[in-house]
């Protein structure tokens, strides 16, 4: 409802005062599609790791949540080979937890904290959860290995901010390579959340 | 990834131009959205109250100013403009063109066509049955009723046919509603269609069957009965009749009057009832004498026998549904039945449960209180319905309440298998409706008795086979009512129906309701206009600090209209009331707006 002045606002507020680890920004001109980073926490296997988001604003917002995405691949219990994120403050109630004093930096953070702290009790990749649950070490590995290969060497090419956009093309369309192959891969272990 | 490669792509390729013209086209609707904010905050609570129930609000951003200022002018002016030019634009699409309904708001538009006639009452006649159609909508809350009261007489349809340049003209001269019309057209097909019957042959040999000493035996009784239950359309009837029976008729004679009148509905009635007094009475007489037997094959036997004497012309006797329609005949030679049609369109508010539950149980306590009832209830496609008979003092009724969910009907559209198979559902009971007219005046043509029990086995068709056998009134076996999915249940008590009188049940009343509500437990719920308006409002003032509403992150400024829920967290009105229509916690606190027990109540 109120999107584009509370949109322009947080927008203003998010990049005034973003929460640490975090930015986001209005993609193009297009007002209801943003793009969003958060980096990997210290302590975490996604350290180092710049993982970025897509965020689409329904046409009702705020009184439906935003749709929130990852774009980097990323190996964790609660998100899934296409990006998707399980967080109840991402759904509607009575499911969801979603109210509209929520707020894409409530959001993002929100996701960052998932990101430390995994929930393997309300897996989308049950196949990682369990993992994460029995075997933490594996886990914690492939995690690594993950972000090294997806994040860190996307955190690379988009340090260099100088970089041509076609570059970033090609970076892109590597990277999709790899999560089309990852994705089959892993196809068979997406469960529930959905 | 991919995403960023391709949109970095088309920045590189996309015109200036067109990005010029996105940006020009953000800025435009940021200033619809703060003149939207503007505009609300200076609305007084009334007239903020009457766009919100009325959806004229819309979205921020949408509409200009201008146009949030002209609504306001225009519902205020009076709803009934406003309703009169939707009619206008939606008349093409009513029950007969569904399709239209493909995109999400379609169900809405048309609903809306079908029940924002206004209020009106239109009377007329028609071939054998004269009637009188009253349509109620209110313009606040959207319910629509729709009530159509028919007197037949099929007696007269025969030769009503020959005189039928009225019947065209009544469909010429009005302008009938969507309801209404619809009834009229399917009437008017079957009629044709029973012109090409050409009933001659059998009114000739009706008019032999006549047998004197029967008719006036009869005549007492019924008369008797008729006056016991006292009904304002049957009493106008007993009058003639008395005239009648000392003045037999002559036929020609009645057909000459009968294809004068074109405008009273009181002498229609009479002349209705005068002819078939008469002349049934053989036939009837014919029926109660076979009555006892239950058996199909018996029931084939008579009407073998029956055969040549009816009024029924031929074809219809091929089938079962010929048979009712048959027995219809007779029926209405003993008595002519009043019909009465209620149609109830409702929407159910989200969190309106206790009214919803209490229509419902007043469904239901009827029924059980009544003698010879039933209720039959079933789910299907997400539709509850519920379909009970009941018959007392002479009077059937039968209640068909059938419970639509529906998703945000307010402002998010329906989903499109919602909203298809409720206008589907919709227009089979209006069929229906036609049916049963038709039933009244045709004796054949079973085919269209047919199709729409098919379709919607636990509704409509279940009513129009209940329906033909009210009006029969004998104990025959139909087959379009077993087939219904009422039909095992509503034959058992049938049978004591019976035993009775034969001739005692001329009056049935037929009632629909449709509650359309949310009823969707994946769905949030919220609240209805009633309970969020108890909420108590405040206006920001001066000596409040800076303060922000969470909805629209906003800073309050002076005389902003403020809610404030239970739990003290404060939001501008219209930032709350959009919630809560569909959600009932804070947005702060997530505390429930309301005290529990409502909730408790909820399905």
């Amino acid at each position: 409802m109120q999107r584009m002045l509370r949109l322009k606002r947080e927008l203003q507020m998010l990049s005034c005062e973003p929460p640490p680890g975090i930015s986001c920004w209005q993609n193009e001109d297009k007002i209801d599609q943003l793009e969003a980073q958060i980096v990997g926490g210290s302590n975490t296997p996604y350290e180092g790791g710049v993982f970025k988001l897509e965020i689409i604003i329904p046409e009702r917002y705020p009184f439906e949540p935003p749709k929130m995405r990852f774009l980097t691949p990323i190996y964790h219990p609660n998100i899934d080979t296409a990006g998707r994120i399980c967080l109840d403050a991402l759904k509607l109630p009575p499911k969801g937890a979603w109210k509209p004093s929520l707020n894409l930096s409530t959001l993002l953070t929100s996701i960052q904290l998932l990101m430390a702290e995994p929930n393997p009790d309300d897996p989308l990749m049950a196949d990682i959860s369990s993992e994460f649950k029995y075997n933490k070490q594996v886990y914690i590995e492939k995690a690594k290995t993950w972000t090294e290969k997806h994040a860190i060497q996307k955190n690379q090419g988009s340090s260099t901010i100088d970089k041509e956009v076609d570059e970033e093309a090609r970076n892109g369309k590597a990277l999709l390579k790899k999560r089309v192959a990852t994705s089959s891969d892993l196809e068979k272990a997406k469960k529930c959340c959905i | 990834m991919e995403n960023t490669a391709d949109n970095g792509d088309s920045t590189e390729q996309g015109s200036n131009e067109q990005s010029e013209v996105q940006r020009q086209h953000q800025n435009d609707r940021l200033d619809r959205e703060e003149d939207f904010y503007h505009f609300v905050n200076n609305l007084s609570e009334e007239d903020y109250r009457l766009m919100r129930d009325n959806n004229l609000l819309g979205t921020p951003g949408e509409v200009t100013k201008e146009e949030l200022l002209r609504r306001l002018q225009q519902v205020k002016e009076g709803p009934e403009q406003v309703n009169q030019s939707e009619i206008g634009a939606e008349e093409n699409r009513g029950p007969e063109t569904p399709d239209d309904g493909s995109n999400g708001d379609s169900i809405l538009d048309w609903l809306n066509s079908v029940r924002q006639t206004g209020n009106t009452t239109r009377s007329g006649q028609r071939g054998n049955q004269s009637w009188r159609a009253v349509s109620r909508t209110n313009p606040n809350s959207g319910d629509f009723r729709f009530s159509l009261e028919i007197n037949v007489n099929r007696n007269i349809a025969e030769q009503q046919m020959r005189a039928e340049g009225e019947m065209t003209e009544r469909s010429g001269t009005e302008q009938p509603m969507e309801v209404s019309s619809h009834l009229t057209e399917t009437t008017n097909v079957e009629n044709a269609d029973m012109d090409s019957e050409s009933p001659g042959p059998s009114d000739a040999d009706r008019v032999q069957e006549v047998s004197e000493p029967q008719t006036s035996h009869d005549q007492t009784t019924q008369r008797g009965v008729r006056r016991a239950r006292s009904r304002s359309p049957e009493q106008r009837v007993t009058r003639p009749r008395n005239d009648r029976s000392c003045s037999p008729p002559s036929r020609d004679n009645d057909q000459l009057r009968i294809s004068h009148q074109t405008s009273s509905v009181e002498s229609q009635n009479l002349e209705n009832l005068v002819e078939p007094h008469t002349e049934e009475s053989s036939s009837v007489a014919q029926n109660l004498n076979s009555r006892p037997s239950l058996t199909e094959s018996d029931a084939d036997l008579q009407n073998s026998t029956r055969q040549d004497s009816s009024v029924l012309s031929e074809p219809s006797q091929e089938n079962n549904s010929g048979i009712q329609a048959s027995g219809d005949t007779n029926a209405a030679g003993r008595r002519p039945p009043t019909i009465m049609l209620d149609l109830q369109v409702r929407r159910v508010r989200p969190g309106e449960y206790r009214q919803r539950d209490s229509i419902a149980s007043r469904t239901r306590s009827r029924s059980q209180t009544a003698n010879n009832t039933f209720t039959y209830e079933s789910e299907q496609g997400g539709f509850r319905r519920t379909f009970s008979r009941s018959e007392r003092a002479g009077v059937r009724t039968y209640v068909s309440t059938i419970r639509i969910p529906i998703r945000r009907i307010s402002d998010a559209g329906l989903s499109e298998a919602t909203s298809m198979a409720l206008q589907t559902m919709i227009r089979q009971i209006m069929t229906g409706f036609g049916e049963l007219s038709y039933f009244m005046d045709s004796d054949s043509d079973s085919d269209s008795n047919r199709g729409p029990n098919i379709d919607l086995p636990n509704v409509g068709g279940s009513l129009s086979p209940e329906n033909v056998e009210l009006q029969t009134q004998e104990d025959r076996r139909n087959d379009a009512s077993l087939q219904s999915g009422a039909g095992g249940e509503s034959r058992e008590s049938r049978v004591p129906n019976s035993a009775e009188d034969a001739g005692s049940l001329p009056f049935l009343r037929l009632a629909h309701f449709f509650l359309l509500n949310d009823d969707d437990e994946d769905h949030p719920r919220g609240l209805t206009k009633e309970q969020i308006d108890n909420l108590s409002t405040r206006s920001f003032g001066e000596s409040d600090g800076l303060k922000t509403c969470s909805v629209c992150i906003t800073e309050y400024a002076e005389g902003n209209k403020l809610r404030k829920l239970p739990c003290s967290h404060e939001y501008h009105v219209h930032c709350i009331d959009r919630w809560l229509s569909e959600n009932s916690t804070c947005p702060i606190c997530r505390r429930a707006v309301l005290v529990s027990g409502n909730r408790e109540s909820v399905v």
